[in-house]
C-alpha cells in the first residue's frame, strides 16, 4: 500500500512521518512515537482510553488517522506537566486515589483537563455528565469524579 | 507506623505520566511479529475443511498453523488447577477448553480454528481472513437453564449428557422439615446473569524463544505468573525452569485474568516456530467474546420462615453454567465458592444446595470478581427480601431479626464453614444510622402517594476471601497450595526490596506491602521498594484472586520482615555487646534498652554481608524468605443499603444513593480500601442493571461484541458512595486483616434488584430476572397489572 506523508505538531515538536494510510493516530503515537501513555481499550471509541487534545480539545485517537492530521497540534499524556513537576490534574488523580489500575487514567487526565478547560468549577453532575466517554473498571468513578473536581479548583485557582 | 493510614500511592506517577508498562507497551531489540486469530462464527459447527493455501505466501506472513499443526507438534491440553469432582470424588465430565481446534468440531463462537503470525497487525489480520474454512452447522443450546431439558442438544455427545457434574451440600433432612413445618415459604426463581469482567485493558500476550539459551520468555496480563509458568508445562510441554513468566503493570484483572487462555501458548508457540518475538493484542469483541464469562446459575430457591419472621431453612437446587468447555478454576464456583457462604450473615439453622454444573455452546465461564458469591448473596437476599414483604415485616427488621449475634462468633454456619470473626448486628445499626432508614421509608410512603416509585434495597453477607489454608484449599478441590510467598532483601546499605508473589493489577500493593514492611523493619517507607510479577525474580507465588493478597502475600512480607529483624538483632546485639532481646528496633536505629548507645538499620545490614566480625553460628547476609499458609480463611462482612427511584413513565432506574458498611478487620490503607469498595460496588450494580453476555437463542450468536453491546456503568450511571466501617479481629493471621476485593461486588448485585423490587412490590412485582433494564421492568409491571386484574 502507497504510504503517506504527515507532518505534525506533538507535544511541542514537530514530527514528519511516512506513514501507512490505513495507520490510526493512535497506533501513530503509540508504535512510531513510542509514546505508549496513549491506550486502546475497546477499539470503537466508547472507553476514551485514547484520549488526547488536538487543537487543546480532547478527542480519540483511535478515531483518527494520522494522516488526516496535517499541521495538527496533538498533546499525549507525556505532554502534560514538566519534567519534575506533574500538572495539576495529575496531582489530583494521585492526591485522591483517582487510579487504579491506570489503564483508562492517561485518557481520564486528558479528559479531566478538558473538562476543567471549559468548566471552572464543574459540579458532579457536570464532571460525571461529561465523562460519557470514558470507562473506568475499577474506581466505580467515585474518587475520578473528586480528583477532576479537585484538579479543576487548582488549575483555575 | 504506617500500616492504618492514607498513604498516598507510591505506584501513582507512572501512570499518571503515561509511564506504565503494560505487555503492549514492550519494546525488545529485535522487531515483534504479530498473532491474529481464524474463529469460529458458529456455536457448533463441524469443521470439514481448513484451507491456509492462500495466506501461507501473503505479504510479511511469518507462519500459518492449526489445529492439526499443533496435534503434530505433540503439545498438551489445559490442565484445571481446581479440576471437576463430582459427589463421589470421581472426576466429572471434564472437557478442557482447547487452546486451537483439533478434533474438527468448535462448540462455541470464538473458538480458535488457525493462526497467523506476521510481520505487522494488519498483515496478520489480512492472510487471516484469507484462510478458507467450511463449517457444517450443529444445533446448539447457549441456554443454561435449557441446558438438561431432553431434547436439548448435546455440547459432548461422547458423553451423553450436557451435566459436568452434580453436587449436594448441607443439611438435607432437616432443611426439609424446616421447609414442611414453616409459617411462611418463599419461593423465588433467580437466575443470575452471564457477565464478564471486562477490563479495559484487553488481554495481550508476546512470547520468545532464545535459542541459543534454550529459554522461553511468555509477557503476560495476568495476576498470578507463576501458576502461567505451571500451565506451560502442560500445554507446550516447557519445565518450569526454562520458562519466565513476566506480568508487568496490567489494566485490571477481576479474576478474569488467571487463566492460561489459548492466545497464551499460541503466541509462544508462533515464536517458536517463525523464530521471532510475537505479540497478540486482543480486539475488544476478541475479549468480550473470548475472556471468561461469569455468573450464569439458573437457581430455584426456597426459604422457611416461622411466625415472627424467623428464618428456618433454605433450599436451593442450580444450574451452574460451565459454558462449552471447563476452565481452569471454574469448578471452585460451583463446587467451593458458591455453597459456602449460603448463611450470608444470617443465623439459618438448616441450609441445603444441589448443584448441576452444566454445559451450553457458549463461552466458558470462571471466576469473576466474587466467583459463586454475588450469586448466592443475590439468592438468599431475594428470597428474603420477598419473604418480608409477604409476611408484612419491614424488610430490615426481618433481617435484624435473623442476624448472627456478635457472641456466636466463631460462627458455625449450617453448611459447615466457620466465620472466625464478625458482628453483623453492629454492621446493621451503622447501615441504619448511615442512611436515616426511618426517614427513608416516610420518603418512600409520600413518594408513593405522588404515584413517584421509590425502592430501598439491603443485603446482609459473609465473605470467604484469603484462600487459603493449603489443606482446606486442597480439601475443596484446588490442586495448587494457596499460600503465598514474600522476600524481604536488605541490600549492605540497609535499603529493602520485597519480592512478592502477588500481583498488584490495581491494588496498590506498593504502597501497602511497603507499609507493612516499613512498620515491621521499622523503616522509612521509601527505603523500600516491590518487585512483583516476574518468576525470574520473584521465588514463588499463587498471585492476587479472591481477595487473598493480604492475607498470604502480605503476611508473608510481614513474617519475612520479622525473620530479618531477628537475625538483624543477632548481628547488632553482637557488635553492641548486649542480647539480642535487649535491643529495640526504631526510626532505623537499634538501641540498647535504656541507653543511648545505638547503630543504624544500615551500619548493621552493612556489617552483616561484609564484617568476618560475626557470631560463629550467624549465616553471612540479610535476607528472608516466608512461604506462608494462613491458619485460615477471612471472613470479611458488610451490610449495603441502597435508593433506587423507578421513573414511571420510561422504567429507567436511577441508582440515587448507595451506602456500605463493611468489616475487613484490621484496614492497611483506609484509600485504598474504599477504592476496592468503590470500584467493586459498580461492577456489581452493572450486573444488576445493565450488563449482560447476550446470545441470541435460536443461532447461538453472541450479541455483546463491543461496548455498544456489552454496557458497562458509566460514570453517570452511578451515583457517589457513603462508606463506613466496624472492626473485628481476623484470626486466622497476625495482622488481624480481612480480604477487602470482593465485598462490593458480591453485594451490590442483590442490593440493587432488593431495591427495584421494594420499589415495584404495591404494583404486584415480585420477580424481574438481572439485568434490570426498562424494557425488563415494564414488562414485569404489565405482567403484574394484568395479573392482578
Amino acid at each position: 500500500m502507497a504510504e503517506a506523508s504527515v507532518t505534525l505538531t506533538v507535544n511541542g515538536r514537530e514530527v514528519s512521518a511516512t506513514v501507512d494510510p490505513r495507520t490510526l493516530l493512535v497506533h501513530f503515537l503509540r508504535e512510531q512515537l513510542q509514546l505508549t501513555g496513549t491506550h486502546v481499550g475497546c477499539d470503537t471509541s466508547q472507553c476514551g482510553a485514547c484520549t488526547v487534545h488536538l487543537d487543546g480539545r480532547a478527542v480519540k485517537s483511535c478515531a483518527l488517522l494520522a494522516v488526516q492530521l496535517e499541521g495538527a497540534d496533538v498533546t499525549t499524556i507525556e505532554g502534560v506537566g514538566g519534567p519534575d513537576e506533574m500538572h495539576p490534574m495529575q496531582t489530583a488523580f494521585k492526591e485522591n486515589h483517582g487510579l487504579q489500575c491506570g489503564f483508562c487514567t492517561p485518557g481520564m487526565v486528558m479528559k479531566g483537563i478538558d473538562i476543567a478547560n471549559r468548566h471552572a468549577a464543574p459540579d458532579e453532575a457536570t464532571i460525571r455528565r461529561e465523562l460519557e466517554g470514558n470507562l473506568c473498571r475499577c474506581t466505580g468513578y467515585h474518587n475520578i469524579v473528586e480528583s477532576i473536581a479537585a484538579g479543576a479548583r487548582e488549575m483555575s485557582g | 507506623m504506617y500500616v492504618g493510614q492514607a498513604i498516598l500511592r507510591r505506584e501513582d506517577e507512572r501512570f499518571l505520566r503515561g509511564r506504565g508498562h503494560y505487555v503492549e507497551d514492550i519494546t525488545l531489540d529485535e522487531p515483534i511479529a504479530h498473532a491474529a486469530f481464524v474463529r469460529s462464527p458458529h456455536a457448533h459447527a463441524a469443521v470439514t475443511r481448513v484451507d491456509t493455501a492462500r495466506a501461507v505466501g501473503m505479504p510479511g506472513v511469518l507462519a500459518v498453523l492449526t489445529g492439526a499443526d499443533w496435534t503434530a507438534a505433540g503439545y498438551g491440553e489445559a490442565e484445571g488447577v481446581w479440576p471437576v469432582k463430582d459427589m463421589s470424588g470421581a472426576d466429572a465430565r471434564t472437557v478442557n477448553r482447547p487452546f486451537i481446534c483439533t478434533d474438527g468440531v468448535v462448540r462455541c463462537v470464538g473458538e480458535i480454528v488457525a493462526m497467523v503470525v506476521a510481520e505487522d497487525r494488519h498483515q496478520a489480520q489480512d492472510a487471516a481472513e484469507a484462510i478458507a474454512v467450511d463449517y457444517e452447522e450443529k444445533p446448539a443450546n447457549t441456554i443454561t437453564a435449557r441446558a438438561l431439558d431432553p431434547d436439548t442438544p448435546l455440547v459432548h455427545p461422547a458423553h451423553g449428557t450436557n451435566e459436568v457434574l452434580v453436587t449436594e451440600h448441607g443439611l438435607k433432612e432437616e432443611t426439609e422439615a424446616a421447609l414442611a413445618r414453616a409459617h411462611h415459604v418463599t419461593e423465588v426463581v433467580v437466575p443470575t446473569n452471564r457477565v464478564t469482567a471486562a477490563s479495559i485493558e484487553p488481554r495481550c500476550y508476546m512470547g520468545h524463544h532464545d535459542t541459543v539459551n534454550d529459554r522461553y520468555t511468555v509477557w503476560t496480563t495476568n495476576q498470578a505468573p507463576h501458576i502461567v509458568r505451571r500451565y506451560f508445562t502442560k500445554s507446550l510441554g516447557i519445565p518450569e525452569h526454562k520458562l519466565r513468566v513476566i506480568a508487568p503493570d496490567v489494566g485490571g484483572g477481576f479474576g478474569m485474568k488467571l487463566y492460561h487462555y489459548p492466545e497464551e501458548p499460541l503466541v509462544l508457540w508462533g515464536a517458536i516456530v517463525s523464530r521471532r518475538p510475537v505479540r497478540w493484542v486482543g480486539t475488544r469483541s476478541e475479549c468480550l467474546l473470548g475472556d471468561t464469562h461469569a455468573r450464569d446459575h439458573h437457581t430455584v430457591g426456597r426459604m422457611a420462615f416461622d411466625e415472627e419472621g424467623r428464618i428456618l431453612g433454605v433450599k436451593f437446587e442450580t444450574l451452574g453454567a460451565f459454558g462449552a468447555y471447563e476452565s481452569q478454576w471454574n469448578a471452585s464456583i460451583t463446587n467451593a465458592y458458591h455453597f459456602t457462604m449460603l448463611s450470608l450473615a444470617y443465623d439459618i439453622p438448616a441450609i441445603h444446595t444441589t448443584v448441576r454444573g452444566v454445559y451450553t455452546n457458549a463461552t466458558p465461564v470462571d471466576a469473576y470478581r466474587g466467583a459463586g458469591r454475588p450469586e448466592t448473596i443475590y439468592q438468599v437476599e431475594r428470597l428474603i427480601e420477598n419473604g418480608a414483604h409477604e409476611m408484612g415485616i419491614d424488610p430490615l427488621e426481618l433481617r435484624a431479626r435473623n442476624l448472627i449475634p456478635a457472641e456466636k462468633f466463631p460462627y458455625q454456619t449450617a453448611i459447615g464453614i466457620i466465620y472466625d470473626s464478625g458482628d453483623p448486628p453492629a454492621l446493621m445499626e451503622k447501615a441504619r444510622a448511615l442512611c436515616d432508614y426511618d426517614a427513608l421509608r416516610a420518603e418512600q410512603a409520600a413518594l408513593r402517594a405522588e404515584g413517584r416509585w421509590m425502592g430501598i434495597g439491603m443485603v446482609a453477607f459473609f465473605d470467604m476471601a484469603g484462600a487459603g489454608p493449603v489443606k482446606m484449599m486442597n480439601d475443596l478441590g484446588a490442586k495448587i497450595g494457596c499460600y503465598d510467598v514474600a522476600s524481604v532483601r536488605v541490600h549492605p546499605d540497609g535499603r529493602i526490596t520485597v519480592f512478592a508473589g502477588s500481583h498488584s493489577h490495581g491494588q496498590g500493593h506498593e504502597t501497602t506491602w511497603s507499609q507493612i514492611a516499613a512498620d515491621r523493619l521499622g523503616c522509612d517507607i521509601d527505603h523500600i521498594d516491590l518487585v512483583e510479577g516476574d518468576t525470574d525474580r520473584v521465588p514463588m507465588g499463587i498471585g492476587t484472586w479472591g481477595s487473598r493478597s493480604l492475607s498470604t502475600a502480605g503476611m508473608a512480607v510481614y513474617t519475612a520482615a520479622d525473620r530479618v529483624v531477628a537475625k538483624a538483632k543477632r548481628m547488632a546485639a553482637h557488635m553492641l555487646e548486649c542480647a539480642a532481646e535487649d535491643l529495640d528496633l526504631a526510626d532505623g536505629e537499634f538501641t540498647v534498652k535504656g541507653t543511648d548507645r545505638k547503630l543504624s538499620f544500615a551500619e548493621v545490614a552493612n556489617a552483616s554481608y561484609h564484617s568476618g566480625d560475626r557470631p560463629a553460628d550467624l549465616e553471612i547476609g540479610l535476607e528472608e524468605t516466608s512461604f506462608f499458609d494462613p491458619a485460615d480463611c477471612t471472613y470479611p462482612s458488610a451490610v449495603h443499603v441502597c435508593v433506587v427511584l423507578v421513573d414511571p413513565e420510561t422504567c429507567a432506574v436511577t441508582l440515587r444513593d448507595y451506602w456500605a458498611v463493611d468489616d475487613v478487620g484490621t484496614v492497611i490503607n483506609p484509600m485504598v480500601l474504599h477504592g476496592q469498595v468503590h470500584g467493586g460496588l459498580v461492577q456489581g450494580i452493572g450486573q444488576a442493571l445493565m450488563e449482560e453476555c447476550a446470545y441470541d437463542p435460536e443461532s447461538g450468536q453472541y450479541l455483546a461484541g463491543t461496548f455498544m453491546d456489552y454496557a458497562i456503568p458509566h460514570a453517570e450511571d452511578v451515583p457517589s458512595f457513603g462508606l463506613d466501617s466496624h472492626f473485628t479481629r481476623a484470626l486466622g493471621n497476625p495482622l488481624g486483616a480481612k480480604g477487602a476485593g470482593e465485598s462490593g461486588t458480591i453485594g451490590a448485585p442483590g442490593c440493587v434488584a432488593n431495591g427495584v423490587i421494594d420499589a415495584l412490590w404495591h404494583l404486584g412485582v415480585r420477580q424481574i430476572t438481572q439485568p434490570m433494564t426498562p424494557k425488563k421492568i415494564w414488562r414485569a409491571i404489565e405482567d403484574a397489572g394484568r395479573a392482578q386484574q
